[in-house]
């Protein structure tokens, strides 16, 4: 199933600490504000295609030091009434994994709340195809099983434009979870 | 704000008057903490020479905080315009031609620079022989009493530490956004792109744990940098910051609580159109003002008053620490648990 998906500014006023949240108080407008989603499950697991349009791909930071990468996350419940925009909460997390433009291996993410995003190696299996066509990004992402998924058949995903100055919680988002059916 | 105060809070008094721009503090640092190839540009510890645009070039505008000291948006500042990559050099083509015979092929960097850390060295202001000016301003992390950097980091990789209030950034959990170098109005926290963490100054965490000062001050040749604690009435750090009032944190206004503390340059005065001196300091005060705050009035009232005493032939307990006669006394960390230099 295909959805367009309109995508909002994460809100700043939510990130810990003092500094994002004042000076980017009227970040409000989402550097990418729609993204294509195509969620299959199919015999090899879920087929996850995300697509947004991007004329000013950063794919490295080729050792400078004021470039930021693309990057793009697709995220899931890890328990029913798991929030959304605030990543998860104590006891309730979301857990997913994270593309970025600069290497080949997924990220394995998994949050219980803003602030406490944990990285590691994406479960075995799991893998993104990336190409850019057309002004495009596309990302297509191959997870064999994925149980949170399975159980809650919802999904949320976030996408950070380097050449916008997207990083961390600066970032375009779904404005909720996504029903995506089996 | 977030409010940090901590059990303990060590400092750092530099005397400007004595710093001759030797960049050994730089050197020393560099070498004990900071090889990694992808921090070459860095410099927790770097020496600009004032007035000047210094390192990043024109940081005081690269924000973080307004001069009320309310948060605003600062800029990673850029490699190549602002830090100034690390050089490399052209050692093959000089090998080459030094084996072809040619007497005195040039040893250069290999792309052009646009910046540095010591670009501006000695170029300072006024006209010769009337007011030209400059002095040395080496700069480190504040470690400050509220850091502009711990406050912007969303993920709590930032700390200060209650028994000293050393602020440290935590390599693992750091995702490299770089809130923390934007925030820094003093921008003294650097990215490694290569290994995607920030980095800064520990103030030779694992050697005041020993009771040993930085290297930075045990190695300043100048003798003008004194390391203690706050609280330590006995120490030179109280004596300079609050006895004598004449020891002043850099850019008060922007409202940290600095904990790097800076006795103001005194200088010679301007010479007239006949060449006759003035009664105005070389280095302008209203430009010592736009630096250290109002307070710089009367500290170098005080040491005038002070160095006048000694020119009488009168006891100064204020310069005799200035002066440094044993440098041991310029270290007041407790216990010295090793030899080292
Ligand atoms: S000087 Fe900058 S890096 Fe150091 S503690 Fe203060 S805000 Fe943080
Ligand atoms: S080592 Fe001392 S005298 Fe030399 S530049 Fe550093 S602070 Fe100045």
């Amino acid at each position: 199933m295909v959805h367009k998906v309109s995508l909002i500014a994460a809100p700043t006023g939510l990130s810990p600490g003092g500094y994002v949240k004042k000076a980017f108080a009227d970040r409000n407008a989402p550097q990418t504000p729609v993204a294509e989603l195509e969620v299959v499950k199919g015999l090899t697991g879920w087929r996850i295609r995300l697509e947004w349009d991007c004329s000013d791909p950063v794919t490295s930071l080729a050792d400078d030091v004021d470039r930021f990468v693309d990057a793009a996350a697709i995220l899931a419940p890890g328990a029913p009434d798991a929030p959304w925009m605030s990543m998860g909460a104590p006891g309730k997390p979301v857990e997913g994994a994270l593309w970025r433009a600069d290497r080949e291996a997924l990220f394995g993410v998994r949050a219980e709340g803003l602030g406490t995003v944990e990285r590691s190696d994406a479960p075995a299996g799991w893998s993104a195809m990336a190409d850019r066509q057309a002004g495009k990004w596309r990302v297509s992402f191959h997870a064999p099983s994925w149980s949170a998924l399975d159980a809650q058949q919802q999904l949320a995903v976030a996408v950070w434009q380097g050449a916008k100055g997207d990083r961390g919680g600066l970032k375009s988002v779904s404005s909720g979870w996504i029903a995506v059916g089996s | 704000m977030t409010a940090t105060e901590t059990n303990r809070q060590i400092a750092m008094v530099l005397d400007l008057n004595k710093c001759i721009g030797c960049q050994t503090c730089t050197v020393a640092c560099k070498k004990l903490w900071n090889k990694d190839t992808g921090t070459g540009y860095a410099y927790w510890n770097n020496v600009e020479t004032l007035p000047g645009a210094g390192y990043p070039r024109n940081w005081t505008e690269t924000g973080g905080r307004t001069d009320q000291g309310e948060v605003k948006a600062g800029s990673v500042p850029n490699l190549d315009e602002d830090y100034g990559r690390a050089w490399t050099f052209n050692h093959d083509e000089v090998r080459a031609r030094a084996g072809e015979g040619e007497q005195k092929p040039w040893l250069r960097p290999k792309e052009k620079p646009k910046w540095g850390a010591n670009w501006d060295e000695d170029r300072g202001e006024g006209s010769y022989p009337q007011d030209n000016h400059y002095f040395y301003l080496p700069r480190l992390c504040n470690h400050c009493t509220h850091p502009a950097c711990l406050d912007a980091c969303p993920r709590h990789a930032i700390e200060k530490r209650d028994e000293d209030g050393i602020v440290l950034v935590d390599q693992d959990r750091c995702h490299g956004y770089r809130f923390c170098v934007e925030s820094c109005p003093y921008k003294k926290v650097y990215f490694d792109p290569q290994r995607q963490v920030t980095t800064k100054c520990i103030f030779c965490l694992p050697r005041v744990e020993e009771g040993v000062a930085p290297a930075c001050a045990r190695q300043c040749p100048g003798r003008l940098r004194f390391v203690g604690y706050l609280d330590d009435e006995a120490g030179p750090i109280w004596k300079l910051v609050h006895e004598f009032a004449v020891a002043l944190p850099l850019h008060p206004e922007f409202d940290l609580g600095p904990n790097v503390y800076y006795v103001p340059p005194m200088s010679p005065p301007k010479l007239d159109a006949q060449g006759r001196p003035t009664d105005e300091p070389r280095i302008p005060t209203a430009y010592l003002e736009s630096l250290f705050g109002k307070q710089v009035h009367g500290a170098l009232r005080i040491l005038e008053l002070e160095r006048a005493k000694r020119r009488r032939g009168e006891a100064s307990e204020l310069m005799d620490l200035l002066i440094a006669y044993d440098w041991n006394e310029n270290f007041a960390l407790g216990e010295r648990k090793r030899e080292v230099l």
